[in-house]
């Protein structure tokens, strides 16, 4: 009996860790995107209008995205009477910030066309790694913010890298860390999601995302709206 | 059925397990401050650097504080080994695959306060991610060697463990990538590999240095029969012993080089009863003696590299006390000029960049400096934060100052805060030497800091000369013995009070005018560990470092001057209760808890809430035992509990109690800082951007800013600031889904400090702590699904500001600026307009705080007090300030509402595109309408250097320096308010003038107007 309790015991503490093996990267990304409303209602993305406010000790910075899948995004801000903007399509981008004295738009660097180019694509990179021609891996678990999440990495091949970190409890990405050569330097930055909402499309979206720069909240998002690319134009 | 019950009791134990309530994951948001500095820097282990055409990407290995690694040619560096051990030996870059990077940890450079390491770590993502790959119990990690042609071969050269002998050192190798590891050479138990050298031309043939070694707390001893130079030509299998031209045996430690651009041309400096430099040019087989000058040969235990130029067979570089270069094979020898700066002397890693071998790094004792013409002058690299703290002690000015001292780089002091933040510059040396206790007086104008071996001085503050103020002995006294870290310390209930041990207890009470011995000899003086003029082994090396039977500590009850507890290096724990008339022994009584009994006493905490309650550390790594040993006594050390926990790592130095709750216990090891909250019953590792195996060596709490102070032996200095939610935290609050702190007091200043500017010494930056309490609340879980905002609303319930709040598990901060909202700014202008950001800053009272977590509510107080440092700014003064200010908040929406209008008629005007082209009126109105905008703010495109102002720049201007302003308004600035007003309402009847002449004429605009 004893023998058998033992045999027991020992064969649930290896399918207990089997267990914890078994959460294969494949079933955590399949967890994942069933978490934010899978694959085919984000297959029906095309165009994305979003309105955001970025809170500044009491100041609103107000920014509205417009994106056309894989194409071009165009980025308003407006701040404190002024309005500035910048657009990147596959090829170029252009930066108007009157704030910092530009009097008209100025082109983008090539890598900082080059390294914004995954902005572009409005699907989950889980969806898309592949045909973006990445490489994804795991890496183990790791804290963010207090919560043990799973860190998977994604590698493009001109050495541009996002680490995701997933919350085990939900499969929602809460943090994710971009690092890429840019200019001659490399650069590090980290975006924090959270507030996770189901809309009507049935996709999950992070309302509010945050950075070194502070955090913003979505305050209206438009899926496929109709979009006049006419604003993809830079006024020369 | 059975089976599910086992399942769930089980897999509930996991659960349990895994989420123990407390954690350093609650405190996250307590993010310590690095205040560094990179001034000084520290012990630098190892330099590598990638070989490819910008050589800008260089790692290094330190003696306590991990890997850094820089991109940009040493300009910057960022820590990329925090999780791990922080004491590195060497570093290995895979070059085909630069990404690979393989860490041996464990210093090699075996002084007495080296740090010990726990094996091979490997990268394949460039330092992002770490894998540990074994070789667990080398403890000290030499070099480590990637096979340039199958970089799946590694090999480790490991001298083994400093304090005992043990088999787990010799020449370990991998065949695959540090997966598994062979031992392929190995001499004997006291016998570890020191250097290990490659044949670029032919990977088969390795040079292995052996080395015969070992430390006691008393002694060192540097060669044996184990140590020899050995030549392998199969990859390691078979060893032959390298003798020809070699002077007899016993030897002691070999460092050697050979040439890369000629391999056969090779190098030694053999250290033998007349240590000396030989070279080869043969491969080794036969040896040549060559003269050398005292810094080539000197201190070979410490000084192992030395190197030839990747190029130049020829050129050949000694980084050892000095620099030295040669330019004949080490025939003869020049030393690195100081025309770039002092180089800090002490000098054990040196990268040669192979593509362009005139650029060379040298890790030495005070950081990496760098060289661009082959090593003959040299410029250090400013941000390599790794100084090597033993203690830091705080005063009590506002900000208040941070002292320590540092090993081999003497003490420093730098303020805690300062305007911009505090930064390299901020740094002041305040002592020489190795740097130890570094004691500032109560009087504000003296500190007390020493050297090694005791020598100590008193120095006046302002002008920071130094009087020696070390006690001598008389003829009632022995020989005196003084740690080489020796304590002064002045007194905790009575600061007047400063006590220094040798192995007796000296006492002052006129700042070390006079002192007075109140004690006999405290330790067992062991006469067989007192033969310190022996030590060194084959070279003689006794620089007080070995000295042994002296006091280690010391201190006085915060409850009773008379009380003073003292500690020595070999075991003896004593304490007086009577100012020192009486001793009494207390060791025997430790040692039955289950501590080491000859352990060093590292650290003493009387109590401050019970005068017999005290607690102490003690470290015993110097007889090879690296456990945690944390005692606790509540009867004044009659019986004692060992305090234990399966977070700690790393022998212990420092206990340090709360200075408000008594449960709050904070501990410093070699390898790790560590809290509780509950007394010492369940401790977690502190991680708030803390390196989580730290060398914690000190630890202070400021009575005032409730900041903890913590001196680490390779990381600098870290400041926690504030400490009070952690003091706070409880059972009854971490049960709670969400709890909101009470606010402290929130003084109504707009920063301690002016703006400073940039820190142009340049270098490592730590910033400046918040200038005020935060909002705190805890959160049970994170929430991953809607927000929490907290929101502060006046006595008349109207909302002042509303912030975005954290949302992460445990503790979260939302700091706030002590001003309203600012007012929404009409668009259209061709400047950032200032008053976007400024609102007036509230005035003193009580104000509701409401923190919204999803759809609940949780109120809180928040009690907003005068600045009592600005005699300036009367409460009568705030207020009129505060009224001005609103009203020109009040003129400027005003104007903006114009401009909004304004911008609204034009926009209707110009909307059907065709309409008004052809519509002259339309025309007329939109100028007349543009006219009046023109004067209400700035409408030319110009660039940021050329300046307009319309009335919102003015008012917006005014307005600002009201809302910023933090003194009785001048009467200018009051009279352009009324100016201001005057202005608008002239431009007001302009605008209204323009809307009578033109609005009767489109009646449609009016409609539509209406309805928008």
């Amino acid at each position: 009996m004893k023998t058998s309790f033992n045999y027991l015991l020992l064969a649930l503490i290896i399918s207990l860790s089997s267990f914890t093996k078994a959460q294969s990267l494949d079933e955590i990304v399949a967890k994942h995107l069933e978490a934010i409303g899978g694959k085919d209602n984000w297959a029906k993305l095309k165009t994305l209008r979003t309105e955001c406010t970025m809170k500044s000790q009491g100041t609103d910075i107000n920014f509205t995205i417009v994106q056309v899948d894989k194409k071009c995004m165009r980025q308003d801000i407006a701040v404190a009477g002024m309005v500035g903007y910048n657009i990147i399509n596959n090829k170029e981008g252009w930066n108007y910030a009157p704030w910092q004295g530009h009097t008209k738009a100025e082109a983008m660097t090539e890598d900082d066309v080059k390294n914004s180019q995954d902005e572009l694509w409005l699907q989950d990179e889980f969806i898309t790694y592949k045909e973006l021609g990445k490489t994804m891996e795991y890496i183990g678990k790791d804290d963010v913010d207090g919560t043990e999440c799973f860190k998977i990495k994604m590698a493009s091949k001109d050495g541009k890298e996002t680490t995701y970190y997933i919350d085990p409890s939900t499969y929602f990405v809460i943090k994710q860390t971009e690092k890429m050569t840019s200019n001659g330097q490399v650069q590090e930055s980290s975006t924090f999601f959270s507030d996770y909402k189901k809309l009507d499309e049935g996709i999950v979206y992070p309302m509010s995302i945050s950075g070194e720069w502070g955090e913003m909240t979505i305050t209206k998002l438009e899926i496929n709206p109709k979009v006049d690319e006419s604003i993809f134009t830079v006024a020369k | 059925m059975k089976k599910l019950y086992l399942l769930t009791a089980l897999g509930g134990s996991v659960v349990l397990q895994a989420q123990s309530p407390v954690n350093s994951a609650m405190f996250g948001t307590m993010e310590a401050r690095q205040l560094g500095p990179g001034t000084m820097s520290g012990r630098i282990t190892a330099i590598e650097g990638v070989v490819n055409d910008d050589g800008k990407t260089l790692y290094v290995g330190t003696a306590g504080g991990g890997v850094w690694k820089s991109t940009n040619a040493g300009a910057s560096y960022k820590s990329v080994f925090d999780k791990y051990c922080q004491s590195i030996g060497a570093l290995a870059i895979n070059q085909q695959s630069p990404n690979i990077v393989y860490v041996g940890t464990g210093e090699s450079n075996m002084r007495n306060s080296v740090s010990i390491g726990n094996g091979m770590y490997k990268t394949t993502d460039g330092g992002d991610n770490w894998k540990k790959l074994g070789l667990d119990s080398t403890e000290h990690i030499a070099r480590v060697i990637v096979h340039p042609k199958d970089p799946n071969v590694i090999y480790v050269a490991a001298p083994g463990a400093l304090w005992s002998d043990s088999k787990h050192r010799g020449l370990y190798k991998s065949t695959n990538g540090g997966e598994t590891w062979e031992k392929i050479f190995y001499i004997n138990e006291k016998t570890g590999c020191a250097e290990l050298l490659m044949d670029p031309s032919n990977p088969e043939v390795l040079y292995a240095s052996m080395w015969q070694f070992r430390r006691q707390p008393y002694s060192f001893n540097s060669g044996g029969e184990g140590s020899g130079l050995y030549k392998s030509s199969d990859g390691g299998k078979t060893w032959k012993e390298l003798k020809n031209g070699l002077p007899p045996k016993p030897f002691g430690r070999i460092a050697m080089a050979l040439a890369p651009s000629d391999p056969k041309q090779m190098v030694a400096i053999v250290e033998n009863k007349k240590t000396g430099l030989f070279v080869s040019s043969d491969g080794g087989e036969n040896w040549k003696n060559l003269s050398a000058p005292m810094n080539v040969c000197a201190r070979p235990f410490y000084f192992s590299t030395i190197a030839f130029d990747p190029l130049d067979a020829k050129r050949l570089y000694r980084p050892a006390f000095q620099f030295a270069y040669s330019n004949d094979g080490g025939y003869s020898f020049a030393e690195a000029s100081n025309s770039g700066g002092w180089v800090h002397s002490d000098m054990h890693a040196l990268w040669i960049n192979p593509k362009y071998t005139n650029v060379m790094y040298v890790g030495t004792d005070g950081g990496v400096y760098s060289s661009m013409d082959r090593g003959v002058t040299w410029q250090f690299n400013h941000a390599l934060p790794v100084g090597q703290f033993y203690h830091v002690a705080i005063d009590n000015k506002e900000p208040y100052n941070v002292y320590g001292g540092l090993q081999d780089n003497g003490s420093w002091m730098a303020p805690s805060a300062a305007p911009g933040g505090v930064g390299n510059g901020h740094w002041s040396r305040v002592g020489g030497g190795d740097g130890f206790w570094t004691v500032p007086d109560a009087d504000g104008k003296t500190l007390y800091s020493e050297w090694q071996g005791g020598n100590m001085n008193r120095v006046d503050m302002s002008n920071l000369k130094g009087e020696n103020i070390q006690p001598q002995k008389t003829s009632k006294e022995e020989k005196l013995r003084w740690n080489w870290n020796t304590p002064i310390v002045t007194g905790e209930k009575n600061p007047g009070n400063l006590y220094v041990g040798a192995q007796y207890v000296y006492k002052s009470i006129n700042q070390g005018r006079n002192w007075t011995r109140i004690s006999p000899d405290l330790t067992t003086n062991d006469k067989n560990k007192q033969k310190q003029e022996d030590s060194g082994g084959l070279s003689e090396d006794n620089t007080s470092a070995e000295n042994h039977c002296t006091i280690f500590t010391i201190a006085e009850s915060p409850l009773d001057e008379n009380l003073v507890w003292v500690g020595t290096d070999d075991g003896n724990l004593q304490y007086t209760p009577d100012g020192g008339k009486t001793w009494t022994n207390v060791s025997p009584m430790v040692a039955l808890s289950g501590i080491a009994k000859q352990a060093w006493v590292s650290s003493i905490q009387p109590s401050r809430f019970d005068k017999n309650t005290v607690y102490a550390t003690f470290e015993n790594h110097m007889y090879g035992d690296h456990n945690t040993y944390l005692g606790k006594s509540t009867d004044m050390g009659k019986t004692w509990k060992r305090l234990n926990s399966n977070e700690f790592t790393g022998f212990a130095h420092k206990i340090k109690e709360d200075l408000m709750n008594k449960n709050l216990l904070f501990l410093g090891t070699e390898m790790g800082l560590f809290a509780t909250l509950d007394g010492g019953e369940n401790w977690f590792r502190m991680k708030n951007n803390i390196p989580e195996y730290v060398l914690a060596r000190d630890i202070q709490i400021h009575p005032k800013t409730h900041d903890l102070v913590i001196g680490s032996h390779g990381r600098g200095v870290f400041i926690v600031d504030d400490i009070r939610p952690m003091r706070n935290l409880n059972k009854e609050i971490w049960d709670q889904d969400v709890y909101f702190f009470p606010t402290p007091d929130i003084t109504l200043v707009n920063g301690k400090f002016g703006w400073g500017g940039p820190d142009v010494s340049g270098g490592w930056y730590a910033g400046n702590p918040a200038h005020n309490p935060p909002f705190s609340y805890y959160l049970k879980q994170r929430i991953s699904s809607g927000k929490a905002t907290i929101e502060i609303y006046d006595d008349k319930n109207a909302l002042v500001q509303s912030i975005p709040g954290t949302i992460r598990r445990g503790l979260n901060k939302v700091y706030w600026n002590v001003h309203g909202t600012p007012p929404k700014v009409a668009e259209g202008s061709t400047k950032l307009d200032g008053a976007g950001f400024a609102a007036p800053m509230v005035l003193p009272g009580t104000y509701t705080v409401k923190l919204k977590v999803k759809d609940k509510e949780y109120i809180g107080k928040a009690n907003c007090v005068s600045d009592e440092n600005n005699k300036d700014y009367s409460l009568e003064d705030r207020k009129l300030v505060y009224e001005k200010a609103m009203a020109l908040q009040s003129l400027y929406n005003k104007i903006n509402n114009s401009i909004d209008s304004i911008n609204l008629y034009q926009k209707l005007l110009t909307t059907d595109s065709l309409a008004y082209s052809k519509n002259k009126n339309a025309k007329a109105f939109y100028e007349d309408l543009q006219k009046v905008k023109a004067e209400l703010m700035a409408t030319k495109k110009v660039s940021i250097f050329a300046d307009e102002k319309r009335l919102r720049e003015n008012v917006s201007e005014l307005y600002s320096t009201f809302c910023w302003m933090e003194v009785k308004p001048s009467t200018t600035q009051m009279e352009a308010i009324d100016d201001l007003q005057k202005d608008y309402e002239k431009q007001s009847a302009e605008l209204s003038k323009v809307m009578n002449k033109h609005l009767p004429k489109h009646p449609k605009l009016r409609e539509k107007k209406k309805v928008d």
